[in-house]
């Protein structure tokens, strides 16, 4: 499924690489919609998922590099990096003293498992032009290997910085696929299955934004005021995500964005200036060359 | 006296950088302020947003497909509604036309990760996505400014007399002119609506990209078409009326670009700014000013002196500024998305509410 090995091709197999892409396939009956949630509070930051999901999907490790800001070496994510945990160290912050006790202070580390997030309505499926960005009969969001081309379109639409383009192997776009695989065999994703504290959880998007509203009125009770969704309303990208996440600050702290735009909406506007500039021009060009004084 | 004197003491005074930063502040209405910005949250201020795959390649095709779109419209409306003196910027534009689109297939794949699945663009017909609308207007404009050269090339006699090139002479090369047009308009513009559907800040804030491309390939083709009107015999009429559309079409482009940099604000700074990842020098030098302002001034001083138009310089080196400013303009808007896409700051800044 990863890397397409350079068999030598017979000519009637030639044929059919070239015109299966074309034809319509039978489409797998709808399941409920699947999603993760990601609940960062419990998180400790063991990065049992980062390396479940390279090991399930056979993706090369990443080149060492020592990141000198915490112990978040990953740093993002990529072609081939599909989960990420970061590490966020908030020393001294400004904030009302919890307790007078002297072993609690203020100083905390959020830890934050990173994935994509598997758009209601994906920005990267929007722009694709192939076709090869599709919904599974899971609401997933999955590249088709064998269609992608490469072209980039949404490496830019993707307003989290999840899909890249795999320029050592495959040079196709690359992302979770929500292990694919795993769910058509009712498996729950390696990251999910791995995580020790149930920190990613795997289950039908409608059960699990139950659970995050549960989770999120739990730890207001508790007094976690700073606790938040992210993706779990309707609001983001006109229709919310299907991997969604609990905070514990501002997006933003996570390099996570407030409230995206979805890039599709520019089209209409962007067209318009572009036809009222097609106008002007067009009428300019007549009018002086009309005009044979 | 000393009134008078400070300003121009301070204009003595700045460097080129300093200038360009002045003008960045004046057209974004946005003062960078460091010390607000490093109080805005990021995550170690890696990246939001992945940088664009695009390169060189996507830079000359924006230059070359805007030129091939350009050079089509302008001929279609001088044969349209030119006198029998202007035929001869409907011929030479489609020529330059069909020139100019030669080399935009190849950079189109030699950018994909895969080239040999460049097919596979055409398995969609995809209206929200202007990558796909993009694919289907180079195909369909390939096929009018094929047509409409070959049209023009059986009528100059290029292709021999055979009966078959009589006959083609004799299509009515108006009829296509008005669906060519359009697509050629499509062609010209959806490459700045490609860039301003993606997430990326400097691109995507002001929704007026489009627009600025599309007036770039027609003042990039009139610069064109004039350059080599000139090293011919030309009627003067004619050259006449280019000089002074050519003049019109940079004036649109200067109000959009500063109309696009006012609605940036913050998410232009990449492109005018002069830190050191930011291209506001080459933008400031190269588009700016040798490519708009500089071009757009010796035509006003050009047309108002109302030398004969016959005489080649200064339209030649017009036309230079010209095509080097809209070439600059795409390099600067290209690379300048690459900074963008990784300033985290800005990027979370676009996206509040
Ligand atoms: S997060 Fe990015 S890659 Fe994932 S579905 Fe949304 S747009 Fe696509």
């Amino acid at each position: 499924m990863i890397v397409e090995t350079s068999q030598r091709t017979t000519s009637p197999e030639l044929v059919q690489n070239i015109v299966s892409p074309l034809l319509k396939q039978p489409v797998p009956p709808m399941q409920p919609a699947m999603g993760f949630f990601t609940d960062t509070s419990i998180c400790i930051g063991c990065k049992a998922c980062e390396v479940a999901c390279k090991q399930w999907n056979e993706l090369p490790a990443n080149e060492a590099h020592w990141s000198g800001t915490s112990y978040d070496n990953t740093r993002q994510l990529s072609a081939t990096t599909w989960r990420h945990v970061q590490f966020i160290e908030q020393i001294g912050r400004e904030r009302p003293q919890i307790s007078t006790l002297p072993f609690f202070n203020n100083d905390r580390w959020l830890m934050h498992s990173d994935v994509c997030k598997h758009c209601a309505n994906a920005p990267c499926q929007e722009a694709c032009p192939t076709g090869a960005i599709i919904r599974t009969e899971f609401d997933t969001v999955y590249v088709q290997q064998d269609i992608c081309n490469g072209c980039g379109y949404c490496v830019v639409a993707c307003p989290f910085g999840v899909i890249a383009r795999d320029e050592h192997a495959s040079h196709t776009a690359r992302k979770c696929t929500l292990c694919y695989d795993r769910m058509k065999d009712g498996i729950e994703p390696a990251c999910a299955k791995a995580c020790p504290t149930d920190s990613i959880q795997y289950g039908e998007v409608e059960q699990l934004k139950a659970l995050a509203r549960e989770r999120v009125g739990l730890l207001h009770e508790r007094g976690v005021s700073e606790a938040r969704l992210y993706g779990v309303d309707d609001n983001m990208l006109d229709g919310g995500l299907n991997s969604f996440f609990l905070l514990l600050d501002e997006p933003a702290v996570y390099n996570l964005p407030q409230n995206p735009s979805r890039p599709s909406n520019n089209v209409v506007p962007a067209s318009l200036w572009s036809i009222v500039t097609a106008l002007v021009l067009s009428l300019l060009g007549i009018f002086f060359f009309s005009n044979n004084k | 006296m000393q009134q008078i004197r400070l300003p121009q003491a301070i204009v003595e005074r700045l460097t080129p950088t300093q200038i360009a930063e002045q003008l960045a502040t004046l057209t974004t209405g946005y003062t960078p302020d460091p010390e607000q910005e490093l109080r805005e949250s990021t995550y170690y201020d890696l990246p939001v947003l992945k940088a664009p795959v695009w390169h060189w390649e996507i830079i000359w095709y924006f230059f070359f497909g805007g030129l091939a779109a350009g050079c089509y419209l302008l001929a279609s409306i001088a044969a349209l509604f030119g006198s029998r003196e202007d035929r001869i910027v409907a011929r030479t534009g489609y020529y330059l036309s069909l020139l100019a689109l030669l080399p935009c297939p190849p950079l189109l794949i030699k950018d994909l990760g895969r080239p040999e699945r460049f097919l596979h663009m055409l398995r969609m017909f995809k209206v929200r996505s202007p990558m796909s609308m993009g694919v289907w207007a180079v195909m369909s404009f390939s096929f009018f400014s094929g047509l409409t050269t070959l049209i023009q090339a059986a009528r100059d006699g290029l292709l021999g007399h055979a009966r078959g090139v009589r006959w083609l002479a004799l299509l009515p090369q108006s009829w296509l002119a008005l669906p060519g047009s359009a697509v050629a308009l499509l062609l010209g513009s959806y490459t700045g609506v490609l860039l301003t559907a993606t997430s990326i800040p400097l691109w995507s804030r002001s929704k007026l990209l489009g627009g600025i491309f599309l007036t770039s390939a027609v003042s990039t083709s009139i610069a064109l078409i004039s350059f080599v009107l000139r090293l011919v015999r030309t009627p003067l009429g004619t050259l006449h009326k280019l000089e002074r559309l050519e003049w019109s079409v940079l004036l649109l482009e200067m109000l959009g670009l500063l109309a696009f940099l006012r609605a940036s604000g913050r998410a232009a700074r990449p492109l005018v700014g002069t830190a050191p990842t930011e291209h506001g020098t080459t933008f400031w030098r190269f588009v700016f000013g040798t490519g708009l302002a500089l071009p757009w001034l010796l035509q006003t001083l050009s047309l108002l002196t109302k030398r004969s138009p016959q005489r080649r310089f200064p339209g030649l080196l017009i036309s230079l500024l010209v095509l080097l400013g809209g070439y600059f303009l795409r390099r600067t808007m290209v690379e300048a998305g690459h900074t963008s896409s990784q300033d985290a700051r800005t990027t979370l800044w676009n996206a509040q509410s």
